[in-house]
């Protein structure tokens, strides 16, 4: 067992040596550090040679000025007094790809009078002296171009952002980041004291006016912020683990875009925790005898778990730190308690910086700390529980907005006046205290439904002009999250709010939801307060999305254009009604009474488990008595559900068999003898019950209560016999119909016992299986399949949570399939977590002689990738071997086809979540599959599918060389016309069951053309089927057939218009298949 | 789509193409004063007939490079790949115009060319007719050299585009060459069996293939119970006939020789059929196994030796060894596949 353990850390410390290198910039390369040393020297040079004595005013940013409200910004330009490397670059901690190097330019003293922190005179005087080397930079040579910035999201603090002309291959995107600090005496810190007011308005006087702590810290930031700088730099000089570490932490951070963000952590503040914890005031929770990976737990266990956070942190300067001590002595020892507790109540988190003036971490929000913890704590987790020491899902996976939280909502409040209706700047942004609006209203409107809200409006600003002030500084969306807390709380449809007697809260209740809100009695007898979502069942998970629309229209009188709320924009593919199966399921036990001993009757079809896409709908000609139909178009076709019939003893003696008493031996007399007992079955249904029975020598559909029935048997004596074998030898891979029925009977009750589970579980299918057949994968990837996919997402949610909303479910399935590494890792799908040990030991070793035999298949990739079958390693308790779906396809190049395209849908599908765009149309392109992908493409006849309503989108060729066309069959239609009075008979025998003739076209060009294409169609019903050519196989075919196969491809396209004649409308030919050399 | 046309009028077609195209701004050769006048094309197309009825073995040839070039056209119309249905379609079947027009352009500069270098190429071109493929590239190289036609060129950056971008969807093109003889391939087949669109005929009259005969199979698959509960029964007794008669040949074998061969049975008597996993005899399989569970467990254990204890312990480490050595091996190749980069 011990074995075990380290061979599972020397994996993870290998994986982690690459990440770091992969992540590290090389800062032993010469050409780096001298291409960072003069690129800063050359803009050192540069602003050095900015002419003294400048007389500089508000003209230079009138808008911004304007904009901040200061008065008084004149002022005469002097040198910066330094200009020095700081941040990641000088703790040689920066990770990639965000290569920047902060550079800090000291403002001189001369440009500030004493009382310049008042009224937003510093930050206007900041953002002038850097409009001054914007100015003048811009003139040089060697810059690219400028870009203005902000200081941590923060508006009134800009940066500049500087591109050099020169780039260097290793550091693409390279800029150099140009930070103003200034000196700490250039004001009394004793005014900037978190009770002080310094922003005087016209109207108020001496003690009427509000504290203003945020504003003061704001400008303490810059005094102190090399002073902070050093602190760091100190405890992270020639500490390789430690800089090594943070780098870790930060690739974990940047990973999850909610917490990577201006309210909660950012890399300055991780580096500063972190030299917290090695410092003797963290307790020396980091000391030099650890490993970056230990490190990295440490930090995320403090950052979880540590109860220090609700006292504050006090960063205390090392002894041998001599400036700091100074400082230190200057001012005092340490913070008063009530300071403390002032801090405590003023900031949810407290991080006093080391020369004990202000909080390190003032733009904290409690929800950013709440999720920045609970990250953290997860990421712990992952170490622990998750294979490989969690190196997946804490340091590859991208946890973001769309992908994390279970409905995003985004507002668009683009030149919204609304928002900066106070001004712009006060003590705090107008953009961060409209974040708290928008993020105390859906608390305080969604309550218990939901585990997290997080609510962050980022400023970009690369197209911000900051002399126009700050009017579309807020141009980005306004991004709120929500987490929901359990289906069945989070869509429940009464809210229950104050008692009727207590008519303070009512009141406050009234307010809050207007018309909304109604008195109602409920069961208990109470009467209250509440609030009711009416809908229908399918609807529910739309109760969130009415719930903060109503609110956010009410109390932010916004447009409704204006919120776009991801909930409901793929819902157009899927067809609701899904309620009628509750009785389908009870009628089903009817079925008892036929001439079996049967043991149980089992459902087999996906309609059963809620996981279909179009679940079947009732059928007027399905029922036993004539209901009564109205005049209307019925469809010809029926979809017929598959049910098991599970019989122990066939006891009847029904054919010449009776004698032996035996059960046949051979295959073929089976299942002869099944359909015999099958036919019996029907026919005492019909006769008892008058239900139609429709039999082909192969199949019985029943017809019953609106619906198609199939029925099977599985005899499970047969069974016991398989059982055996799966025991001894894999070898055997021969499906035997008692087999299959057994193993999808498994499979249907294991999947309906996770649809219990997850009720969000069905819809999630039920989208990736519209989204696998839209882009024409239906013969390679196996309804089940993708159900036990979907399956892995619920069971195994790391990094997240399980998923509960169906887009982001959706969103999930895209981003595991195009990103999983199925070459290497088995996928096990343990449903009711009966694995044990042993079992995953199993599992394992069939996996890696899987993967040998995937291995050598793979040599021979190289000449054939038709030889490679089955890519993908599924397994289930009842399929340990992989032997069910997964067998025959994919193989290798179909799966890379589908990993692409999942990728491309994936990112598609995180735009569509986080940009302004709102027309449906976008969303519908997720389905929406490219036809020129193939080498031939057959469009068929729309109006001959069986169920054209299931068509998204008609589809058309415009390119590639029409080859055939032809008319449409008039023998079929999918609608019949229902109002035939007495003649129910003949109508009945229109009706046709589980015919399709898009099926029967591919089998017939499978039959017909074995090894000259491979098919792409969707099984549910689009009008186009693609065609890629097979790479000609040279040592399977003799030379001479396959030169006459392949040098005619129009004539291979007519015979498969003629194969579907009737039926094909037109094909297209695209790519002629390649000629051998 | 209608590419049905007399060739008659093609020269009216023509004109009145271009003078569409002019409209639109498309027609780039004639700012570049390249264009053939009326007369000229009318008369290169009279001369291309001529041509291709004389040199039958240099046409093939020469077919193969038109469609190159119409082929180039084709790509450069068609750079999009998501097609929205409505909206693109006024525009495809503008493009649809525009490019027969191109085409014709195409052809008849083409020829002109051919004519300028065809006297050198004669030799040549028969030489490379019995090359294949690689010589007819040559060819067209050849032709591109001299041409230099600014559209082209930019038609070949489209195609080579293109080829990166399938490189992208995960099929290995190596370069640009196969591609080129795709396309090749599809205006060959273009040339040689007419470009009319094949029409599928007799839709619902055959019954050999496509919708009828799905139906009628449909039908025909469903002769109701009895007849259906009929074939079964024949199928079973023809089957057990066979049995019976399979039977009877071996007795019949036994008696007429007189003797078989005895063939020694090793074990107790089987309870259970192998193949069928039927119960046989007069003892239940469930009693069976009833009785088994209770029968206490006399084999003993893997470990019940020290050298087994040995082997094993020595296996589980060369199986972590050989699960290490794998992990290595993947890792690095999913360095190089950068499955590294954190970004």
């Amino acid at each position: 067992m011990e074995n075990n353990v380290n061979s599972k850390e020397e994996t993870t410390d290998l994986k982690l040596r690459e990440l770091l290198k992969q992540a590290q910039l090389d800062y032993d390369s010469a050409t780096i550090t001298t291409f960072v040393n003069n690129t800063v020297s050359s803009i050192k040079d540069f602003i050095d040679k900015i002419p003294e004595n400048l007389k500089v005013n508000a003209k230079l940013a009138p808008g911004f000025i304007r904009d901040i409200g200061a008065d008084k910004v004149e002022f005469t330009f002097k040198k910066p007094k330094s200009i020095e490397i700081g941040g990641s670059y000088s703790i040689q901690a920066i990770a990639k790809p965000d290569i920047s190097v902060d550079v800090f330019i000291r403002l001189p003293k001369e440009c500030f009078h004493e009382k310049d922190y008042l009224n937003h005179r510093y930050h206007g005087k900041r953002c002038l002296y850097l409009c001054i080397i914007k100015k003048y930079l811009s003139l040089s040579s060697g810059v690219k171009k400028i870009e203005w910035s902000t200081f941590q999201n923060e508006g009134r603090k800009p940066v500049l952002n500087v591109y050099p002309v020169q780039e260097l291959g290793e550091l693409p995107g390279f800029f150099i980041r140009l930070i103003p600090t200034a000196i700490s005496s250039l004001f009394n810190v004793a005014k900037l004291k978190l009770t002080r007011s310094n922003l005087h308005g016209p109207n108020q006087e001496g003690d009427a006016r509000p504290a203003t702590p945020r504003y003061n810290t704001s400008i303490l930031e810059d005094m102190f912020l090399e002073h902070n700088s050093e602190f760091v730099r100190n405890c992270f000089n020639g500490w390789r683990e430690l800089g090594e570490a943070l780098i870790l932490v930060k690739v974990w951070a940047r990973h999850r875009s909610s917490i990577y963000a201006h309210d909660c952590i950012n890399g300055f503040l991780l580096s500063v925790i972190m030299s917290y914890l090695a410092s003797k005031s963290g307790g020396n929770r980091i000391n030099k005898s650890l490993k970056p990976m230990q490190i990295f737990r440490v930090t995320m266990d403090f950052i979880a778990s540590s109860k220090l956070w609700d006292k504050g942190l006090l960063l205390q300067p090392q002894g041998q730190y001599n400036i700091s001590k100074e400082v230190a002595d200057q001012e005092k020892k340490s913070i008063s308690k009530e300071e403390r507790t002032q801090y405590r109540q003023l900031f949810p988190v407290v991080l006093i910086d080391s020369s004990f003036h202000f909080n390190l971490a003032f733009r904290f929000t409690r929800n950013g700390f709440l999720e920045l913890r609970d990250e953290a704590s997860l990421a712990l987790n992952f170490i622990d529980k998750c294979k490989e020491g969690g190196f997946e899902e804490v340091y590859m996976t991208k946890v973001d907005f769309p992908a994390k939280y279970d409905y995003c909502l985004r507002l668009n409040l683009r030149e919204n006046d609304k928002v900066y209706a106070s001004g712009y700047c006060s003590d705090d942004e107008c953009w961060r205290t409209y974040e708290e609006k928008v993020y105390s209203l859906l608390e305080q409107g969604l309550t218990d439904r939901t585990k997290l809200i997080r609510v962050t409006w980022r400023n970009s600003s690369s197209e911000w002009k900051i002399e126009e002030g700050f009017s579309k500084f807020g141009a980005d969306a306004l991004l709120a999250g929500i987490l929901v807390s359990s289906c069945e709380t989070s869509f429940r449809v009464v809210d229950i709010g104050p008692d009727a007697e207590n008519k303070e809260e009512g009141l406050k209740f009234r307010k809050f939801w207007g018309e909304k809100a109604e008195l109602r009695r409920f069961k208990d007898g109470t009467i209250a307060e509440s609030t009711v979502w009416e809908c229908r069942q399918w609807e529910r998970h739309l109760i969130i999305k009415r719930i903060s629309e109503y609110i956010l229209l009410r109390h932010l009188s916004l447009p409704k254009e204006n919120i776009v709320h991801v909930a409901d924009q793929l819902d157009f593919s899927l067809l609701n009604g899904v309620g009628a199966f509750e009785v389908l399921s009870k009628r089903l036990r009817n079925l008892d009474d036929i001439p079996l001993k049967i043991s149980s009757v089992q459902p087999l079809d996906s309609a059963f488990r809620f996981t279909s896409v179009y679940p079947p709908e009732p059928h007027p000609m399905a029922y036993e008595k004539d209901v009564g139909h109205k005049s209307q178009l019925l469809p010809t076709c029926i979809q017929p559900v598959e049910v098991m019939i599970q019989a122990r003893h066939l006891t009847i003696g029904l054919f010449s068999l009776e004698g032996s008493g035996n059960w046949p031996v051979d295959d073929v007399v089976i299942e002869k003898t099944k359909s015999a007992f099958l036919l019996k079955i029907g026919e005492s249904l019909q006769n008892t019950w008058g239900m139609t029975c429709n039999a082909t020598g192969n199949d019985v559909d029943v017809l019953m209560s609106g619906y198609a029935f199939r029925l099977r048997i599985l005899h499970e004596r047969g069974l016991g016999m398989l059982k055996k074998q799966v025991g001894n030898s894999q070898t055997r891979r021969i499906s035997s119909t008692d087999k299959e029925l057994f193993i999808r009977s498994q499979h249907s009750s294991m999947i309906n016992g996770l649809h219990g589970r997850y009720p969000i579980y069905g819809p999630v299918v039920r989208l990736a299986k519209r989204w696998i057949a839209s882009h024409l994968f239906s013969s390679y990837l196996a309804d089940e399949a993708i159900e036990l996919l979907v399956a892995h997402l619920f069971l195994k949610p790391q990094p997240f949570y399980a998923p509960c909303s169906r887009i982001t479910g959706f969103l999930r399935f895209l981003r595991f399939l195009s990103s999983y590494d199925w070459m290497f890792t088995p996928l096990v799908i343990d449903i009711n977590n009966d694995f044990t040990s042993e079992d995953e030991k199993e599992i394992t070793v069939s996996a890696i002689t899987f993967n040998e035999n995937f291995m050598l298949s793979r040599k021979s990739y190289e000449e054939n990738v038709q030889n490679v079958e089955s890519a993908m390693f599924l397994a289930t308790s009842y399929d340990k071997a992989s032997e069910a779906w997964t067998i025959f396809s994919p193989n290798l190049y179909e799966l890379r086809r589908l990993a692409a395209y999942a990728r491309s849908s994936a990112e598609y599908l995180t735009n569509l979540i986080l940009k302004n765009q709102i027309e449906s149309q976008k969303w519908e392109c997720l389905f929406r599959t490219p036809l020129n992908n193939y080498d031939a493409v057959i469009l068929l006849h729309r109006d001959l599918l069986p169920f054209p309503q299931r068509l998204l989108f008609p589809s058309e060729m415009t390119q590639g060389r029409h080859v055939a066309q032809g008319d449409a069959s008039r023998d079929f239609h999918p609608y019949v016309l229902g109002n035939m009075k007495g003649r129910i008979n003949e109508m009945k025998n229109k009706v046709m069951v589980n015919f399709d003739p898009a099926r029967c076209f591919l089998n017939d060009l499978k039959g017909e053309f074995q090894n000259t294409f491979k098919l792409w169609y969707d099984s549910l019903g689009a009008d186009a089927i693609g065609l890629t050519w097979d790479k000609p196989n040279s040592k399977k075919r003799v030379r001479e057939e396959e030169t006459e196969e392949h040098q005619d491809p129009i004539g291979i396209l007519r015979d498969v218009g003629e194969i579907g004649k009737g039926f094909v409308r037109s094909v297209y030919l695209l790519k002629a298949p390649r000629l051998k050399t | 789509m209608d590419k049905h046309r007399g060739k008659s009028s093609k020269v009216e077609r023509i004109k009145m193409r271009k003078k569409l195209l002019e409209k639109e701004g498309l027609l780039e050769l004639s700012k570049e004063g390249d264009m053939p006048s009326e007369n000229k094309l009318k008369n290169e197309n009279l001369m291309k007939e001529t041509i291709v009825k004389k040199k039958d073995k240099l046409s093939g040839k020469k077919r193969k490079e038109q469609n190159v070039t119409e082929a180039a056209v084709d790509k450069v119309d068609h750079p999009g790949s998501h097609a929205k249905d409505s909206s693109k379609r006024i525009k495809y079947e503008k493009s649809v115009e525009g490019k027969e027009e191109k085409k014709k352009k195409k052809l008849s500069k083409k020829k002109r060319n051919k004519q300028i270098v065809s006297g050198a190429n004669v030799s040549e071109i028969d030489e490379l007719d019995s090359e294949g493929e690689d010589g007819s590239k040559k060819l067209k190289d050849g032709s591109l050299a001299t041409k230099k036609s600014a559209r082209l060129q930019k038609a070949d950056v489209a195609v080579n585009k293109r080829t990166k971008k399938s490189e992208r969807v995960g099929k290995k093109k190596k370069d640009q060459i196969p591609l080129e003889e795709d396309n090749k391939l599809i205006k060959e087949e273009n040339g040689s069996l007419a470009s009319e669109v094949y029409h599928i005929s007799s839709v619902d009259v055959d019954f050999s293939k496509g919708m009828k005969k799905w139906i009628t199979e449909y039908h025909q698959s469903r002769p109701g119970l009895e007849i259906l509960q009929q074939r079964i029964d024949e199928f079973i007794t023809s089957h057990e006939e066979q049995e019976e008669q399979k039977r009877k040949e071996k007795e019949a074998l036994a008696a007429e020789g007189g003797w078989t061969v005895v063939v020694h049975q090793k074990g107790r008597k089987k309870t259970t059929d192998a193949e069928s996993g039927t119960t046989m005899g007069s003892v239940a399989q469930a009693a069976v196994i009833e009785k088994m569970k209770n029968v206490k467990k006399k084999d003993v254990g893997p470990d019940f030796y020290r050298f087994q204890k040995r082997d094993a312990q020595r296996n589980e480490i060369m199986m972590l060894q050989s699960k290490f050595e794998q992990d290595k091996k993947r890792i690095q190749q999913l360095r190089a596949a950068r499955k590294f980069r954190p970004y």
